[in-house]
């Protein structure tokens, strides 16, 4: 097929940046675009050619080259299930502490999530003034705030939804609806992994309990499902990892290695047909996983100063205890990174028995209460997460991102003493490799109900964590029914203000 | 060059560019390339390029009367300039300044945009054509710009254009409107591109079929399909391979087919079948075979996002979605025309077949209620949106949805005829339904209500009241004086204080549908003992499945109002029951409707409620009895029971009496089974509605009204905004099973030879648009689709000549000359081999273990445990039983949550549609079959057959292992190494590599 007009290959421009040109003034740039034909632009439309990754079939976790140099190797990611408060937390906001108790102006006959609003409510917790920037941040999280010169906060969040489902979905895949893949999925898929005995991604959830929005979080969605996050914690193993007990060991090997004979000269009465080598390698890989995944999730080595500082030697009442077993997927996310695994997603919270925040972040209606259980078990072994990180020299290539599906109102609802959800406005922070320290990007109304400085869209957010990935997260992109499909839909800037 | 205008730099395939990803984007050059000169056109592209000019201006004429008598004063404009006026320089600019920012490719307001010439002179939804070329005094835009429509002056934002800037644009119309280097941008994508032209059935080349096509020569040359294919693979010099051995093809055919291996019988039967047309009997066994339906309609549901339960956190369960499952099945088997397949899943309420339009509903759905209005908007959106998409993908091979914000990138949908679409669906809600009553029931029930009648008769005198006074309250006897016929907010029902632990509330019909309560108050003085909050537990007969708003839980929940009640799930009758933490001295019940009195319906009118203090002794306190009757009509599930008293008779008496009772009740629960309507998960059915554009797709910003209708491609359907809701879908069904509608027939071919052969001639499955792929074999695809609707649309044809072509028979064996070129197998060279999905890796473990049980339909079986809090979690389960050993189509399908051993076998989850399934090879893959106690167990049991049925000879035991799994005979090597395996490991360590190994799993 010979292309008759070549002269159509006339450049195409992403919509964002159009519109910052439109801004300035059209220029010659819109002329590109009066000679566009009718809407090829938007869409999966980047205006440069898709980088889709090569993936060996008997290989999937290989390391893959990012589309540029990139500042971080490896991502963990901190996954606060619930919808954790930001004004309880690390966005401070005086005039919400001086109209306590007064209706939020212009908003008095607003209805969210649950329905009516009280009055505006200070948090319970006082903000004091951290580390050498002196960032406000709540008695809530003490060990966090103590960090503060250390992250690189983002107060200017917006989401498009205030139901968790969707809210999941949205912060862990780029899509309210289900089905799509999830950001480490999307990693993954273009960098592989630098470690070939663990898998690439893997998802830690609560010992309480999977998330609200469940497996979601880690999906493969269209993507091959060698890219879905493999789910294990400190408590659970990765399902049938171990050599089932009935069976002998040198049976097993035996087995083993009668199968791998099979295969071959099956394979070999097909040559050059690469499914059939994939499938060999994958039995290959899994042995080596079955010998070093339960190695990386055995703590007993780790020293006795190490346990104590993160509260995982810690227990004798509910709340230790629970610490103690975030405590220990906090290290088994560390000894993950350590090994290389490019992408780690940590939840605090689940969705279980005893309904809405009692095990996770949704305090709708004892905020005290609830909240008074949550952050402790969040604070203390997040920042020694960090901290034992940073001394380990872990911090120079790895992105720690923390967040949540949504923020929360700063009006307790009507009847109740908890706030609502609030997708309008929230926070989340990074630290570690390529951004800024001690740092606070964009920022919310007075009284933090809405992001209104230097609005961070999700797309925006997820724009950031791939492009200190080293990928253009409009370049990234997989073929799925139509559409060449980005984790960022036809959206996301990356937010530069936070790059180191 | 064969379709050049409709190629116009976009779509096509090359090597390094596999999915034919538009090249247009391929680099951003810094320097816009603004000329298009006509050199660089063809012939052909010329002459279409006339064609469309001449349409436009037959459009322009028609519509110039119209546009005149609407004119304007005229006589203000400043005139025309005189010299001759260049589009590029002087009009383009005017147009970037004043014009682009609101009608170019960000945003297009009133639907008008001038970044493409034919678009400009086309105009907007208003004041169309914006241009009549040579008459700028009566254009459109001339008017707008130069202010005289009143308040409708452009640009609406910025300066107004300079009376010179009017001078030059009115020029510049008036020497024709022409811009000779972009004037080509735009051509006619109806017409220009391959898919959405008509289906006419090419010429079948004439080729002699190669040496290589081996013993079915004859056959390959009289299938048309082997023609094609042979034709062109000789362009690229290939030759087709040999017919594969006859093992591999009955292996191949099961596999493809049934999902399934043949039985050590069936390869022996086919293998020493010497007649002729050996194989083409084969087929015709297999397609009448059960398996077949259960097999293929495993990827019609991929495609219509068919699951069992909600998607979103709370995924609650659809308990009778399953009838949807066995309703496609049993369309595969009975070979419905493929026209009658698709009008009866998006109307089949109107044929008879109202399962049909689980399709409709089949997709996830948010049940998360709110009362904030946006919330509410956006979920309703999302499921509109969820059905007009699957309905583009599935039948028309058309990504509809990318037209709810914005007109298609790529393909002729505009953002209106997007929401046309919708308008189509709007009357369409989530929910299960009644299905009719089967023929016949009536008479049943007839005779069965007059022999119920001569009983009743017969009892008459024991009836409770006919001959005694019990004193029992609530009843008619014991009345006096009426209450008050049942109110829809508010019921109080005293009596004197008792000892209660146990209160039921019993329904014995209701004023329609099943009854809704959404309080139940126990009153223990000024203490309500009900509430949840006070330990009172809430059991019930059933609750309406699918709703949150209608959960048990809302029983005593304190919360008042149609939004926290319970809805049974039984139309007209059920009961719910509450046990209090502690016997309570209780004095009154309170129970309701709507307390907030917005709802008035489902409200029991004939009721019972007792109490106990021990289970199973329950004392009637209340009931309808003595209440007046509500003056509405009442939907009566049973009808009232009378009670009958037989103490007090003779001995002779009351044995008769009791007997006839006997002979009542069992009457009426055959009654009941029978009376009861069966319910499906396909969607309920209200009014349409207004449905209006929304600005971006954001519900909250509604645009002008749209009437129902479809798109421009093909006849496009026009409908009344008064157009009943049945009516849209019957209208839309039609359309699209016409045997004109270009798209429908070449997508399902393409579906039915992906699955045939592992690939589409179309690699987009779903995307016959042109950001698709283009087809391999385009005469072909054409072919066959014109075959199948001039052959009544029947699949199991279609199935049966790809099947008995050459190409499908051939060999699968790689070769490396034919790899060298052709790496994918995409031409056909040889049959593609590949591996099985997930459903057919597990049903073939079971069969070759001899543990399948093949009893077909009906509700699912479980394959997780199931937590069914607020939120519905279901755990994979770790151990299986015979419970679990149906084929893996009839195991519950939950959206998010996967199978923990097939599901990480790229099975999706039907959250979105799965046209094509990704083939991935993974670690966890390999940890689930060789470690799972699943696999070990179907290991354990594939050796106890091999003992059973081969003896304890053990090379016996490996010659019937390897002819039940792999349909063959091990060779001596394979014969020996094994035999020295089950030596030292045992016979159930060979079955457990036999299970793992590639050759198990693969297509041959």
């Amino acid at each position: 097929m010979s292309n008759p007009m070549p002269a159509l290959g006339s450049p195409m421009l992403n919509r964002r940046r159009f519109l910052g040109d439109a801004g300035i003034g059209l220029g010659s740039i819109a002329l590109a675009h009066l000679l566009s034909r009718q809407g090829l632009l938007g869409a999966t439309v980047s205006g440069l050619e898709p980088l889709r990754p090569a993936i060996e079939p008997g290989r999937p976790y290989a390391p893959r080259k990012s589309h540029f140099d990139p500042k971080a190797k490896n991502v963990l990611m901190i996954f606060c299930s619930g919808a954790c408060s930001h004004l309880d937390t690390f966005d401070y906001k005086p005039e919400l502490i001086r109209r306590h108790g007064m209706p939020m102006p212009g908003q008095e006959k607003l209805i969210t999530f649950q329905g009516e609003q009280g009055a505006l409510t200070r948090s319970p917790w006082e903000f004091k003034p951290r580390g050498k920037s002196g960032k406000m941040i709540s008695e809530l999280v003490p060990h966090l705030g103590a960090l503060a010169d250390e992250m690189c906060f983002i107060h200017s969040m917006q989401g498009k939804t205030n139901t968790h489902g969707p809210g999941e979905n949205y912060m862990s895949t780029g899509n309210t609806l289900d089905g799509f893949p999830s950001l480490g999925a999307w990693a993954t898929y273009a960098l592989g992994s630098s470690d070939q005995s663990l898998p690439a991604y893997v998802a830690i959830p609560d010992h309480r309990g999977k998330p609200q929005n469940s497996v979601n979080n880690w999906a493969p969605g269209f993507l091959p499902a060698a890219f879905q996050g493999t789910e294990f914690n400190a408590t659970r193993p990765i399902r049938n990892l171990s050599r089932p007990g009935s069976i002998a060991s040198d049976r097993d090997s035996a087995t083993r290695g009668f199968l791998q004979r099979l295969n071959e000269q099956h394979a070999a009465r097909f040559p050059g047909d690469s499914e059939l080598a994939a499938r060999i390698a994958s039995y290959e890989l899994a042995a080596r996983m079955q010998l070093t995944v339960p190695e990386v999730a055995d703590l007993s080595n780790e020293p006795a100063h190490i346990l104590k500082l993160y509260g995982a030697d810690e227990g004798g009442s509910k709340i230790l205890e629970t610490r103690a077993a975030y405590a220990r997927n906090c290290i088994l996310a560390r000894r993950l990174v350590e090994k290389g695994v490019r992408f780690v997603q940590v939840f605090n919270g689940a969705y279980q028995t005893g309904g809405e925040g009692v095990s996770n972040w949704d305090g709708h209606k004892d905020l005290l209460g609830q909240y008074s259980v949550h952050g402790p078990v969040l604070d203390k072994p997040t920042a020694a997460l960090l901290i034992d990180l940073k001394q380990r020299g872990l911090l120079e290539n790895t992105l720690v991102v923390w967040c949540t599906e949504f923020g929360r109102m700063p009006t307790f609802q009507k009847g109740s003493k908890g706030r609502d959800h609030n997708p309008s406005g929230f926070t989340t922070w990074m630290a570690g490799a390529g951004v800024k320290k001690g740092f606070s990007h964009g920022s919310t109304d007075e009284f933090g109900y809405k992001a209104v400085e230097n609005i961070v869209t999700v797309h925006d957010f997820h724009a950031t964590i791939l492009h200190l990935l080293g990928l253009d997260h409009e370049r990234l992109t997989y073929y799925h029914n139509g559409l060449e499909r980005r984790l960022t839909d036809v959206d996301g800037q990356v937010v530069k203000n936070v790059l180191a | 060059m064969g379709a050049a205008a409709g190629n116009v730099g976009v779509g096509w395939k090359s090597k390094d560019n596999p999915a034919g990803f538009p090249r247009i984007f391929a680099k951003l050059d810094p320097v816009p390339r603004l000329m298009l000169t006509s050199s660089s056109m063809t012939t052909d592209l010329r002459s279409r390029i006339a064609i469309w000019i001449l349409s436009v201006v037959a459009v322009v004429t028609s519509s110039a009367a119209a546009a005149i008598a609407a004119t304007p004063d005229t006589s203000t404009l400043p005139p025309a300039a005189t010299r001759p006026v260049d589009f590029t320089r002087e009009i383009r600019p005017i147009l970037e300044r004043s014009c682009l920012s609101c009608h170019g490719p960000e945003k297009q307001k009133g639907g008008f945009r001038v970044d493409s010439l034919p678009a400009l002179i086309r105009g907007g939804e208003t004041h169309a054509p914006a241009i009549l070329p040579g008459n700028s005094a009566n254009s459109a835009i001339i008017h707008l710009v130069a202010g005289l429509i009143p308040d409708s002056r452009m640009p609406a934002k910025g300066d107004p254009l300079s009376s010179a800037e009017i001078s030059t644009l009115r020029a510049w119309i008036d020497q024709g409107a022409k811009a000779p280097d972009v004037a080509q941008v735009e051509e006619d994508p109806i017409r220009s591109h391959w898919a959405f032209r008509p289906v006419q059935a090419p010429a079948v080349p004439a080729v002699s079929v190669p040496a290589g096509a081996g013993a079915n020569r004859t056959a390959a040359a009289s299938n048309p399909i082997d023609a094609f294919v042979a034709s062109r693979l000789m362009q690229d010099r290939l030759t087709p391979s040999p017919e594969a051995d006859r093992v591999t093809l009955i292996r191949r055919l099961y596999f493809v087919m049934l999902g399934m291996p043949p039985s050590p019988e069936e390869v022996a039967a086919f293998v020493s079948d010497r007649k002729p047309l050996a194989f083409e009997r084969l087929v015709d066994r297999v397609l009448d075979d059960p398996r077949y339906g259960e097999r293929w309609a495993r990827h019609w549901l991929d495609i219509v996002r068919f699951a069992e339960s909600n998607g979103f956190e709370t995924n609650r369960e659809r308990l009778n979605a399953w009838r949807f499952r066995d309703y496609v099945i049993a369309a595969f088997n009975s070979d419905k025309p493929f026209d009658r397949f698709v009008r009866e899943q998006i109307a089949g309420d109107a044929l008879g077949v109202d399962v049909g339009t689980g399709f409709l509903v089949g997709g996830p759905v948010d049940i998360v209620g709110s009362p904030d209005p946006t919330l509410t908007l956006q979920q309703r959106a999302d499921e509109l949106d969820d059905m007009v998409s699957t309905t583009g993908t599935a039948f028309l091979g058309l990504t509809l949805g990318c037209a709810r914000c914005h007109s298609h990138k790529f393909d002729p949908i505009s953002h209106r005829e997007y929401y046309s679409m919708v308008a189509l669906f709007s009357g369409v809600r989530h929910g299960e339904r009644a299905l009719p009553l089967p023929a016949g029931r009536d008479a049943e029930l007839k005779r069965i209500d007059s022999e119920m009648a001569g009983l009743e008769r017969q009892l008459a005198r024991f009836k409770e009241g006919a001959n005694q006074t019990n004193g029992i309250p609530g009843s008619a006897a014991a009345a006096t004086t009426l209450r008050p016929a049942v109110d829809f907010a508010i019921n109080r029902e005293e009596f004197p204080a008792t000892e209660a632990r146990w209160i039921r509330f019993t329904v014995l019909a209701t004023t329609g549908s099943q009854p809704c309560l959404d309080e139940l108050e126990v009153w223990s003085g000024n203490v309500n003992v009900a509430l949840a909050s006070r330990g009172t537990r809430a059991t019930a007969s059933g609750t309406l499945p699918g709703f949150a708003a209608h959960a048990l839980e809302h029983i005593n929940d304190g919360k008042y109002g149609n939004n926290f009640s319970w809805i049974s799930s039984e139309s007209g009758g059920g009961w719910v029951q509450l046990e209090l933490a502690k016997p309570e001295r209780i004095e009154r019940v309170v129970w309701g409707r709507d307390r907030e009195g917005a709802y008035r319906d489902r409200l029991p009118t004939d009721y019972r409620i007792e109490v106990a203090t021990r289970t199973n002794e329950w004392r009637l306190v209340a009931s309808s009895a003595d209440r007046e009757p509500l003056k509405t009509p009442v939907a009566k599930a049973k009808s009232k029971v009378p009670v009958y008293r037989f103490e007090g008779w003779s001995k002779a008496e009351a044995g008769e009496g009791r007997a006839a009772l006997a002979s009542l009740e069992s009457l009426r629960k055959q009654r009941d089974v029978l009376a009861k309507s069966e319910m499906v998960y396909a969607g309920n059915f209200g009014s349409p509605g207004v449905t209006h554009r929304l600005h971006r797709g954001d519900p909250m910003s509604k645009r002008e009204p749209v009437a129902p209708g479809t798109l421009a491609i093909f006849r496009p359907l026009n409908l009344s905004t008064n157009a009943s809701e049945q009516e849209r879908r019957v209208a839309l069904a039609d359309w699209i099973a016409s045997p004109d509608n270009p798209l429908t027939a070449r997508v399902i071919v393409n579906r039915i030879w992906q699955h045939q052969f592992g690939s589409g001639l179309v690699t987009t499955p779903n995307d016959f648009g042109r950001n698709g792929a283009k087809p391999t074999h385009p005469e072909l695809l054409d072919w066959l689709a014109s075959d199948l609707v001039s052959h009544g649309w029947s699949l199991k044809r279609l199935q049966r000549q790809i099947l008995i072509s050459a190409t499908w028979r051939q060999s699968s064996r790689p070769r490396p000359d034919a790899l060298r070129v052709d790496a994918g197998s995409r031409l056909l060279w040889r049959f593609p081999p590949r591996r099985l999905e997930a459903e057919g890796i597990r049903d073939t473990m079971l069969a070759v273990s001899g543990n399948l049980d093949r009893t077909a339909g009906g509700p699912a079986f479980y394959l997780h445990e199931v937590d069914r809090e607020n939120v519905y979690h279901y755990q994979p389960k770790e151990r299986f039983g015979p419970a679990e050993s149906r084929r893996m189509i009839y195991a519950f399908k939950v959206r998010m949550e996967q199978d923990g051993i097939f599901g990480a076998f790229d099975c999706p989850d039907g959250s979105l549609v799965t046209p094509k399934r990704s083939v991935s090879t993974t670690p966890l893959q390999a940890l689930n079959l060789f470690n799972s106690q699943f696999v070990l167990d179907e290991a354990e049991q594939f050796a106890s057959r091999l003992r059973r049925e081969a003896g304890g000879k053990v090379s016996a035991q490996i010659r019937r292992g390897w002819v039940l799994a792999y349909n063959r005979e091990p060779d001596r090597r394979e014969a020996s190494d094994a035999a020295a395996f089950v030596a030292s490991q045992g016979l159930p360590a060979l079955c457990r590599a036999v299970l793992n190994s590639s050759e198990f799993v693969f297509i041959p």
